[in-house]
């Protein structure tokens, strides 16, 4: 009891650090940087919605970017015709959530593969529609807006002030979703991941649940596109590009899978890596991106939330001379017990395999 | 109605494109349960070690042979080095991996060749060939007799030896085979080496008409997947035959339809797609998965 109790407190200062750092941060630093981060807490929220369909509820999700770019077309044609920010914000939150619910009727009656297709023709279809749609969208050339300005009474940068007010959107949106995660919902979205029937044999019906999760994701999707236009001011179709999706489903995997951390983790490892690899060198972009992808999954294939509970492993393995069977999780975030214990048959069988 | 059949041909070579690469997705798919995103990264790598060949003066014949040996070889190892190692677990993380191949392999194509693309030679002369009428291109009709003796080839392999066989019983029961002797390691990077070898194959016939860049099959890649995933992933008929119709619904949209004109005829097919899902979930062919408790 008194370690956990010391455990907590040291979380508690973590998080108290981690906060104080988040509001200091775009003071001390430069334009860019600010920039870099503002991208990060855009990003984050795209892929706390990710999280929330794959991670937590165990459906796959490749279209993620279709509901960004959509969130970020309503607020760049919301702002251009001068309606509320309040309002153009809500209508980013609420018709990327309607539209993702419509999908999700449709296709959540279907499982893995399938739906999976279902979420990769969403961006595919919507670049061109963009495109098409010239009047609302700005067709190929994509739209510019300049919004967001720093009020004069806050004696803040234009970069300093967009960085505090997608921090704040970022941090709502973690909270109530870190709130939906562990409670209820969250052990609904659990069981559904785990066992489609015996959800159904528990009274949880799969289907509602899988809708609720694309709904929230889609949501999320279109507030992260609210903010992406903040920081950028500009949006085009490449916005809604597949390889976004596909990089955010990475993040998701490279951060945590079913983690409030890991998908902090995973954002920053979204925006941060090709940034460092275009510093090293800015040929090579791709190619150590790449690279930096497969070291980490091979040194943390359950992802960077999970290492912490590696090293500790890996010095109990050292300090007792056997593996300990997967330690207890004991994860703040509840919901990680959704996470399948390591099946002991199939590195058996990878062995047998390998024997030969 | 020439101009009909002009488009459906053009179409159904355009799907036979996708169609080796749904091929090859279907394969490696069989053989390790898992999608490969860098299906597509893998074939433009090959393709690339053609068109070296090619620029040093080789002729296209022989670096396409080439080509192929290095496919082969390429999907072989990184099915040895970097696949085997989350096979058998959570299989988002195996198709995460695959996606930082894509990445990797895109960026070591780039690193030695540049982003911008590059003219590639082609089998076939420009023109066309009259048909009782009907004007068809040489390269549609080279590239369908190509990949359908490819695709027979294929059949041949799986259905009529023990090669075949082998790899049929391992992409089944991978603990059994092992059990009764078959050198599934060995057989699992045949698996991946063909694969690649067929996206090679897509590649090099596409390459004319794309011109070569490290992206060329980003886009080809996203119909090959919808291919596989239409015709049913356990189904390599199926999976030729939906790229096929995908290839022409979205020539024929894009040709006949006013309104869809050539920037929406992508969203056509995809959409038709959607439909036939929610009518049938497990694909045009696919068997149906009965999920146990």
């Amino acid at each position: 009891m008194e370690k956990l109790l010391a455990r907590r407190s040291v979380r508690l200062v973590a998080l108290a650090v981690f906060a104080v750092v988040l509001v200091v941060a775009p003071l001390v630093s430069s334009p860019f940087i600010n920039y870099q981060l503002a991208l990060i807490a855009v990003f984050a929220v795209a892929l706390l919605g990710v999280n929330i369909v794959m991670g937590y509820t165990g459906q796959v999700s490749l279209g993620q970017s279709a509901f960004l770019g959509l969130g970020a077309y309503i607020a760049a044609y919301g702002v251009k015709n001068g309606w509320p920010l309040l309002l153009v914000l809500v209508l980013c939150a609420v018709l990327p959530a309607a539209v993702g619910m419509l999908v999700a009727l449709a296709a959540a009656r279907l499982r893995g593969l399938a739906l999976a297709m279902i979420t990769i023709a969403l961006p595919i279809i919507g670049i061109p529609l963009a495109r098409r749609f010239s009047d609302f969208t700005g067709g190929s050339g994509g739209a510019t807006v300049s919004f967001m300005k720093a009020p004069d009474w806050s004696g803040l940068a234009n970069d300093q002030w967009r960085y505090y007010v997608v921090l704040v959107i970022a941090v709502v949106a973690f909270l109530l979703a870190r709130n939906l995660v562990r409670g209820r919902v969250g052990r609904a979205f659990a069981i559904v991941k785990e066992n489609e029937a015996v959800a159904l044999a528990m009274g949880v019906s799969p289907y509602r649940y899988k809708v609720l999760a694309f709904t929230i994701a889609s949501l999320l999707g279109g507030v992260a596109g609210f903010s992406y236009l903040v920081v950028v001011q500009f949006t085009s179709p490449e916005t809604l590009s597949f390889f976004t999706s596909i990089n955010l489903v990475a993040a998701m995997v490279i951060g945590g899978s079913a983690s409030i951390a890991g998908t902090i983790l995973g954002a920053i490892y979204f925006v941060v890596v090709p940034v460092l690899a275009g510093a090293v060198n800015s040929a090579r972009t791709a190619l150590i991106s790449g690279a930096i992808l497969l070291a980490v999954l091979f040194l943390l294939p359950r992802g960077l939330a999970s290492l912490p509970r590696r090293v500790r492993q890996l010095s109990a393995r050292k300090s007792h001379g056997r593996t300990g069977a997967t330690a207890p999780h004991n994860s703040p975030d509840g919901a990680s017990s959704a996470a399948p214990p390591e099946i002991p048959e199939i590195p058996a069988a990878n062995e047998e395999r390998q024997a030969r | 109605m020439q101009y009909f059949i002009q488009v459906v041909v053009d179409g159904v070579a355009t799907g036979a494109i996708y169609g080796a690469l749904a091929l090859a997705i279907v394969l490696v798919n069989r053989a390790t349960g898992l999608i490969n995103f860098a299906q597509g990264a893998m074939a433009v790598m090959a393709t690339f070690v053609a068109f070296a060949l090619t620029r040093a003066g080789v002729p296209l014949i022989a670096a396409a042979l080439a080509a192929f040996a290095f496919a082969f070889v390429l999907g072989a190892l990184l099915e040895r080095v970097v696949v085997r190692r989350f096979e058998g677990g959570d299989p988002d993380i195996a198709v995460v991996a695959t996606i930082g191949l894509l990445v990797l392999l895109t960026g070591i194509s780039a690193a030695f060749f540049g982003y911008e693309p590059h003219p590639f030679p082609s089998f076939f002369p420009l023109g066309t060939v009259n048909l009782f009428g009907v004007f068809l291109s040489f390269r549609s009709l080279g590239t369908i007799v190509i990949l359908v003796v490819a695709m027979v080839a294929l059949q041949v392999l799986f259905r009529s030896t023990k090669l075949g066989l082998a790899m049929r019983a391992v992409a089944d029961n991978p603990r059994s085979s092992a059990l009764s002797g078959l050198p599934v390691s060995r057989l699992l990077m045949i698996g991946w080496g063909l694969a690649a070898g067929l996206g090679a194959l897509a590649g090099i016939l596409v390459a004319p008409q794309l011109f070569i860049s490290p992206g060329m099959l980003d886009f080809a890649l996203v119909y090959a997947l919808a291919a596989a995933i239409l015709g049913g992933l356990d189904s390599p008929v199926g999976a030729v035959v939906a790229a096929a119709f995908i290839g022409v619904v979205e020539n024929l949209a894009g040709a006949y339809i006013d309104v869809i004109g050539d920037d929406l005829k992508i969203a056509v097919p995809f959409a038709v797609m959607i439909v036939i899902l929610i009518v049938r979930p497990q694909g045009l062919f696919g068997r149906k998965v009965v999920v146990r408790v």
